[in-house]
């Protein structure tokens, strides 16, 4: 037997697998550099050489059975926390969301304005005789046609033309009609400004339809400046990812780009009321679903683990049945929940003959989503519960009851105490756990209700974690930067309850 | 009054209660899978049609690829569970058993990554693997394979933090009495270890794949066409999708898409309750 993990045998499979998984590696990396992801392929190059050296070499033993993790870990887990907390000192927002070049680009496609009388005429799109694009413009009302391309403008008579009944040249010598289709698989035709007079050109702007445009800004590349060449305005960069007119810092162009802002999205949290008062209020939800959830689950979990705790009849049925909720897949649980609510169709106002719409009122739905989460884990403390019971010696009770202690003075003073002492690091856990139970609300509520007509991205039910989704993936707005702050604070937070709940357990006794 | 009474009354009755609260949803959800109607209405306790029609639709309607939900769903769960447990118990047998500089740095750095709220790293996540889609398209964002990739790498610091958790508990003698005889660490985890706690990985595996089977939130950003859904987003879709509210539809689905967990949990409780009290909470 252990031949086949030593000799020949052994280090040929290894060879083998690690040949393969090279070869593999490789080839993605070798397209990730060529299709201009050198981070990626970066990162590639590093899992080929961190996997070959440390199976063919003797540097670490630990390392063999570490790199395969490490290496998912890093990919996976490492590198998006980090991109969430450089993103958490950035303005990455709707707006904000391109790169510099991007936006300069953009703000300079936008930066046009129509000539005074808004002009328009019918056109033909279609190539001239040097096979250039180029449009056949009929000027109706002034009767001129002509032929532009970007960077020439030919008058033709109307003689040499084909009119059709409604005054548009359609045919021109030497000028190519192309069809509608190539039209509209080929947007480098409405891309193009073709030549008109003075500064003013002709864009296409739908089928057949030109309309007449001038360039009203212009990039300054050495002063870092966007110019407004009609009026001789400055935008400046205002270092947020915007250029903002001179003097008037809230006339900003856009789209802008994103860009580092340091710690701004942090203390626009603190300062800025708009955002204060919601994700005060969101927090203190927060700590009130997870507390109550963690108190409620707890003690029906328990007060079932005392009442089952004993021979009794029926105690296995009982068990199988209390612990189904918690086997059940919970999303469909969830749903199943979701759908149970439903104020007009749902089982529970049909049980109770009521008609309240659960989900539209603040204190139904927060009532809603906390017998939810109880429902779905109360469980768990029931079977955490019953199996502490078993572990408090059964000698303290006997010398309690001994001693004349009636069974509630033995539950207050010796059981419940033990059994805190022992389970604080679950309750810990699940607290940390419902700070961030995602699913429950997003999949419950929605977060809800919340009054979307006057801008408010915090509902009722939201608590940290959904709220950010919210503002990161929400409808509207979307402010990736700000989100990715209150994700690095909620991570400092629940690390921190984390920490000092493990500190107090055992666990890190063994990390020596 | 007598005594069993006084004593076992309100146990039976409270312990009642609660069983009659845990079922209430699920029976409803029975109820509903046999309904033609759309609705989780609670008409009466007692059945009053007995329609196959759900079942039949989830099988026979072309629109409804609910087979090749369920196939994918086992397909993903299945490969990410045995993937993760592989790569997985290696980390945690040298968590666990190996002596070496920055053990201590690991394990925290991993307890600590947990913390961090994954469902926002979820962006990051996306525009990596929209990366690599534009070059590697098979791995890429919208792939099964892709999902794949991205549940392996986001379940590692769980699972190993999980697996410590089952190796610390297996003794150590044998490991030691191994090490003693001459036996290199990779004999030892191969030839000692392995056999040992197979039926610990064997578990873990279980439980990987009940939560992988469970997830929503990635598989839905990722798998965008019909056939290619997994189950739980699959059936999402009869609520709160482009087939309006069917909750006929959805009950049936999710009764057959839950059996099977639910059979894996009851059998195995015990290893899960033991294993949970050591790492971390189901979600």
């Amino acid at each position: 037997m252990s031949s086949i993990f030593r000799g020949k045998f052994a280090t040929g499979i290894k060879i083998a697998i690690l040949a393969i998984t090279t070869a593999i590696l490789s080839l993605l990396a070798q397209s990730a550099f060529a299709s201009g992801e050198s981070a990626i392929g970066a990162f590639l190059v590093f899992a080929i050489v961190a996997l070959n050296f440390t199976y063919f070499t003797k540097f670490s033993i630990p390392l063999k059975f570490f790199v395969p993790g490490i290496l998912f870990f890093i990919a996976f887990v490492i590198a998006p926390i980090v991109f969430t907390v450089v993103m958490s000192v950035f303005n990455y927002q709707t707006g904000n969301y391109i790169s510099k070049p991007a936006s300069i680009e953009q703000v300079l496609i936008l930066g046009v304005e129509p000539d005074a009388n808004q002009t328009t005429f019918d056109l033909v799109s279609g190539k001239n005789s040097n096979g250039d694009y180029a449009i056949l413009v009929s000027d109706i009302a002034n009767q001129r046609f002509f032929i532009s391309t970007q960077d020439s403008i030919t008058d033709v008579a109307a003689a040499q033309l084909t009119i059709n009944e409604y005054g548009v040249a359609t045919t021109a010598p030497g000028f190519t009609k192309i069809s509608d289709d190539e039209l509209a698989a080929n947007d480098a035709y409405s891309k193009i400004r073709y030549k008109y007079q003075d500064s003013y050109y002709v864009k296409i702007e739908g089928q057949g339809v030109g309309a007449v445009f001038r360039q009203k800004i212009a990039y300054d590349a050495k002063t870092d400046t966007m110019k407004n060449i009609i009026t001789g305005q400055t935008y400046v960069n205002n270092g947020k990812g915007n250029f903002a007119l001179e003097g008037s810092p809230e006339t900003v162009l856009t789209p802008g780009w994103r860009t580092p802002i340091w710690f701004e999205n942090y203390t626009k949290l603190v300062t800025d009321s708009r955002f204060r008062t919601p994700l005060i209020k969101v927090f203190i939800w927060t700590v009130v679903f997870a507390g109550l959830t963690v108190l409620s689950t707890f003690s029906f979990g328990l007060l079932l683990a005392l009442a089952l705790n004993r021979k009794m009849r029926g105690r296995r049925i009982y068990r199988s049945i209390l612990i189904l909720p918690y086997a059940m897949p919970s999303i469909m649980s969830i749903l199943i929940w979701g759908g149970m609510f439903d104020s007009e169709f749902g089982a529970i106002n049909n049980i109770l003959n009521t008609h309240i719409a659960w989900f539209s009122s603040a204190t139904f739905a927060r009532a809603a989503v906390l017998l939810v989460n109880l429902w779905l884990g109360f469980p768990y403390f029931y079977l955490i519960c019953s199996g502490s019971l078993q572990a408090i010696p059964s000698e303290l009770l006997e010398a309690a009851a001994i001693d004349g202690a009636n069974p509630r003075q033995i539950f207050r003073q010796i059981t419940l105490p033990l059994l805190l002492q022992i389970l604080s690091p679950l309750l810990i856990a699940s607290f940390a756990y419902n700070f961030n139970n995602f699913n429950l609300i997003y999949l419950l509520t929605g977060g809800g209700p919340r009054n979307s007509l006057d801008g408010e991205v915090a509902g009722a039910t939201d608590i940290l974690i959904s709220y950010t989704y919210q503002i990161a993936f929400g409808r509207g707005m979307n402010d990736f930067g700000l989100a990715s702050a209150i994700s690095v604070i909620i991570f400092l937070l629940v690390a921190s309850i984390s920490f000092y709940g493990l500190r107090k357990s055992k666990v890190m006794e063994t990390f020596g | 009054m007598s005594k069993w009474l006084r004593e076992n009354l309100w146990r039976h009755t409270f312990a009642t209660s609660m069983c009659i609260f845990s079922l209430f949803p699920l029976y409803l959800v029975v109820l509903s899978s046999f309904k033609s109607g759309g609705s989780l209405q609670l008409d009466s306790f007692v059945p009053r049609e007995l329609s196959w029609e759900n079942y039949k639709m989830l099988f026979s309607s072309p629109k409804i690829p609910f087979l090749s939900w369920v196939k994918n769903s086992l397909i993903i769960s299945s490969v990410v569970a045995i993937s993760s447990v592989v790569v997985g118990a290696a980390s945690a047998f040298a968590f666990s058993r190996l002596k070496f500089k920055g053990k201590k740095f690991g394990i925290q750095l991993l307890l600590l990554v947990q913390m961090f709220p994954a469902v926002l790293a979820l962006s990051a996540v996306y525009v990596i693997m929209e990366r690599v889609y534009s070059f590697a398209p098979s791995i890429g964002l919208g792939s099964q394979a892709g999902l794949i990739l991205v549940y392996l790498g986001g379940s590692m610091g769980v699972n190993i933090w999980l697996l410590k958790g089952f190796v610390d508990s297996i003794p150590a003698e044998l490991d030691e009495a191994a090490k003693i005889d001459g036996a290199s660490p990779v004999q030892t985890y191969w030839l000692i270890f392995i056999p040992l706690a197979t039926p610990v990985l064997a578990v873990v595996c279980l439980l990987s794949f009940i939560g992988t089977f469970n997830e929503f939130i990635v598989a839905r950003l990722f798998l965008v066409e019909m056939q290619g859904r997994t189950v739980a987003v699959g059936l999402q879709q009869f609520i709160g999708g482009q087939y309006a509210s069917n909750w006929g539809a959805f009950a049936a689905g999710s009764i057959l898409a839950s059996i099977p967990i639910v059979i894996i949990f009851l059998s195995l409780q015990k290893y899960i309750v033991n294993g949970l009290t050591a790492g971390s909470v189901k979600g």
